[in-house]
């Protein structure tokens, strides 16, 4: 299994950036932060003493439509809850967030952005932590597909993920939460946990055992992706400091 | 506030005074462009261009679809660019802006209205089937210069894209993937690129690839849209103060030579790109074949 | 400290990294925030009530004599401003009262009083028109949600320009440099010329090699602005005036973009000033 690959703040405008690649579903997504900004023609806004997200996914190749703008509600909903919008500064101030698919297939028009979403989350946090708004965790993500026998895929391709029974988005904090669960086609309970199970593996590399015992399954799924967005970030953070942490 | 910050009365006076002395912010001489890179994704038609600290992405799609009635024996091809707050921050989401149209209208004159792509190739059955070329462009970096950059992209994005192959068998259009058939290059007829000038101290100094700052500080645009053999196909000074006649035809001189000198570029990347994906079919063809006689190989 | 200690949001601080000294609060500085803990299940004294976690991802320091913590996070970040910091600010409009002025982009205004300036009074104040730049410090940034940000050109206990040279920043050019590079060259510029180091301050060589290199020419006036914006002015410099300012900027925005070691900074001033036929 190739996990994905990442790289933070390749972008000079933006207050932030990240750009992320999955291999396995080929997807290559470029987001951008700005925050805080002023929003104009918001000054209203529902909560005055919060910041507003907003959240903007642009199609690689295609005009933007109901899909995306689907997508754009469940990721306002992840990454709003870890926003610290009361924070100094932040306060009736907009947070925006860009997304562009830049590489790979491309979401049909009427498809679900299901086996697009956790490249897109990841991209957003990513940025989000670029930019240094202020949030209260991290998270990660992951999409997978049961088929007609119950197999279960991890990030499955375009063509698997259009064969599959269900298909299930499941997101965890870094603390452990079940933030998001999306799902899409027939399921039965007993799957959904299994594949809440194989999720949680994947995302923390860890799995709880029904006797409570703690299991490493790095081996089977390679690194868990919080370690690869921890990573990232420490890379990043090197080089921008290299000057302060070589003198050390 | 869909606005960049406007300049200080500092930055205008000092960009114009070091412009009389003919010295640039960045150093570059009054005819020369900031450092170009064109680079090619996996993917045909993905291309990204970096000028200076502009970049941008422009990836080129095709699907088919049904002809214009008033047009039965033409193809589509559409130049889409949006400008979001990735570019940005003064850019919203979702809004059109003056640039956006701006931008857009020059795009499309000087690459789509001067037919460097040949949509009459497009058709597949008259009237009922054709393809639609699609070039998305998606800025990720703006500093100054959009237009040049942009048509650089587009131009060398239609170059390297292959669509699917499709043919009519018993009136039904059959579209073969990209690893059944060798897919298609499209049919380029020439290749116009634009070169904007922006001018200052009343038209007396005038610069080529200009930065943001040199954008807000300069009095007027010129842009000057030619291909390689000096055919001029669009030609526009779209605001500020007045501009004296000789600028245009000193300059279309020097635009031209600009125009071979990125097509030179356009051209080595393409070339690049072109014996890397040999190498590596290569490879995989050898590596398919090793598959199939284990055997022999030991 | 060999390895830094890098934190994600909602990671807890060790209590082992933490100034364990003296009595005095311990203060928080950005990226950190006190949470107090859920009483545990199974009480000791050695659990405290309250952990300090990360909100945003960097380096923790500590600042042993302040007795504060922070978080060093990302060096392209936007401006928030903050209480005493030196900003580099443009004049928007003005009101009987206030300039109005821009100190981040795509973002609300912050007043500068008409009269905070040094020596100024209702007949003597500055008439400042859009578009004009001001070095201010940060005088307050009110509480709560859409409070006023507001600045000063001068100390209010002593009426003077503490230190020297708020106020109009005439002539000279801005140039743009990130959050962090300006934090770095604010430090550079203020120790410069007490201690030479080798290695220079904060990374930085590039502002005492300007220094020598173009003590010739004249020198050359700088403001950093933690605003990232770092204005230059070598009026000084006559022919090479214009010549000379565009180099510094070069070199500031140059070692910015591609972090810059100090040999290569060092090679870098040397290249430019070639670049830029300014004889030294």
């Amino acid at each position: 299994m190739v996990g994905p690959t990442a790289s933070l703040s390749p972008l000079v405008r933006a207050d932030g950036s990240a750009s992320y690649q999955c291999p396995s579903t080929g997807s290559n997504i470029l987001g951008s932060v700005n925050a805080p900004v002023e929003l104009p023609g918001r000054r209203d806004a529902l909560k005055p003493e919060d910041a507003t997200v907003e959240v903007f996914v642009k199609p690689g190749t295609a005009p933007a439509s109901v899909g995306e703008r689907y997508v754009e509600g469940i990721i306002r909903g992840v990454v709003g809850r870890l926003i610290l919008g009361r924070e100094r500064g932040y306060q009736r101030r907009g947070v925006v967030i860009t997304l562009a698919i830049v590489g790979g297939e491309n979401v049909s028009r009427g498809d679900s952005y299901l086996t697009l979403l956790p490249a897109l989350l990841h991209t957003a946090l990513l940025a989000l932590l670029s930019a240094s708004v202020p949030l209260s965790m991290t998270f990660s993500a992951t999409v997978l597909s049961v088929d007609a026998a119950g197999k279960i895929t991890r990030e499955p391709s375009a063509e698997d993920a259009a064969a599959a029974k269900s298909l299930h988005v499941l997101a965890f904090s870094s603390k452990g939460h079940l933030l998001l669960n999306e799902s899409q086609g027939a399921f039965d309970f007993d799957t959904w946990e299994r594949v809440r199970e194989r999720a949680s593996a994947i995302c923390h590399g860890t799995s709880v055992g029904e006797d409570g015992d703690v299991a490493m399954v790095e081996s089977a799924d390679g690194q868990p992706l919080e370690g690869t967005i921890r990573e990232t970030v420490e890379d990043q953070v090197h080089r921008d400091y290299s000057w302060k942490i070589d003198a050390a | 506030m869909n606005k960049e910050a406007p300049l200080s009365i500092s930055e205008r006076d000092f960009i114009l005074n070091a412009l009389r002395e003919d010295v640039r912010l960045d150093g570059r001489a009054a005819d020369q462009l900031r450092p170009l890179n064109v680079t090619f994704g996996e993917e045909y038609g993905h291309v990204k261009v970096q000028l200076g600290r502009t970049s941008l992405i422009v990836r080129i799609s095709a699907e088919v679809t049904k002809p214009h009635d008033d047009r039965p024996f033409d193809g589509l091809f559409t130049i889409a660019m949006e400008l979001t707050a990735m570019g940005s921050p003064a850019w919203d989401n979702g809004r059109q802006g003056d640039l956006e149209t701006y931008v857009t209208n020059v795009l499309d004159r000087v690459v789509r209205h001067s037919n460097a792509l040949d949509t009459e190739s497009l058709c597949i059955v008259k009237g009922v089937s054709c393809w639609s070329i699609r070039a998305d462009v998606h800025i990720t970096d703006y500093d100054g210069n959009l237009i040049d950059a942009a048509c650089i992209g587009i131009m060398a994005g239609l170059q390297h894209f292959r669509r699917q192959d499709a043919v009519v068998k018993d009136g039904q259009v059959i579209v073969y993937g990209l690893d059944e058939r060798v897919p298609v290059a499209l049919n380029i007829t020439h290749k116009p690129l634009s070169i904007t000038f922006h001018t200052f101290d009343e038209g007396k100094k005038v610069i080529l690839d200009a930065t943001r700052k040199e954008e807000q500080a300069s009095e007027a645009d010129v842009v000057i849209g030619l291909n390689n053999a000096g055919d001029v196909c669009f030609m526009s000074k779209f605001s500020g103060s007045g501009v004296d006649a000789m600028v245009f035809v000193d300059k279309t001189s020097v635009a031209l030579e600009k125009v071979k000198e990125i097509n030179a570029i356009i051209d080595k990347a393409l070339q690049a790109d072109l014996s890397k994906r040999a190498k590596t079919g290569m490879l995989e063809e050898s590596r398919a074949e090793n598959d199939r006689q284990p055997e022999l190989e030991v | 400290m060999s390895s830094p200690l890098i934190l994600l949001p909602g990671d807890e601080i060790p209590s082992e990294y933490l100034p364990s000294s003296s009595s005095a609060p311990l203060r928080l500085g950005p990226g950190l925030r006190l949470l107090s803990q859920p009483p545990s299940s199974k009480p000791t004294s050695s659990t405290p009530s309250h952990v300090l976690t990360a909100t945003q991802a960097g380096i923790f320091t500590t600042d042993a004599k302040k007795n504060a913590v922070s978080i060093l996070s990302s060096p392209n970040r936007r401006y928030i401003p903050v209480v005493n910091d030196l900003v580099i600010a443009q004049v928007h409009h003005s009101s009987p009262d206030y300039f109005h002025c821009m100190v981040t982009p795509q973002a609300p205004h912050v007043v500068l009083g008409q009269l905070a300036f040094e020596g100024a009074t209702k007949k003597t104040r500055p008439m400042l028109k859009q578009g004009d730049l001001v070095y201010a410090r940060v005088l307050s940034v009110g509480l709560g949600a859409g409070a006023e940000v507001e600045l000063t050109c001068v100390n209010p206990a002593t009426g003077k320009a503490e230190p020297g040279g708020l106020g109009h920043l005439t002539g000279g050019m801005v140039f743009d440099i990130s959050n962090g590079m300006a934090v770095r060259l604010m430090r550079a510029s203020s120790a410069s010329g007490q201690q030479q180091q080798e290695d220079g301050v904060a990374g930085l060589v590039v502002l005492d090699e300007l220094g020598k290199k173009l003590e010739k020419v004249g020198g050359f006036e700088i403001a950093v602005g933690r605003n990232g914006k770092v204005w230059v002015d070598c009026s000084n410099g006559g022919d090479v005036a214009v010549k000379a300012t565009v180099a510094i900027g070069r070199c500031l925005t140059t070692i910015d973009q591609h972090d810059l070691v100090p040999a290569d900074q060092k090679k870098l001033v040397s290249r430019i000033l070639r670049e830029m036929k300014i004889e030294v």
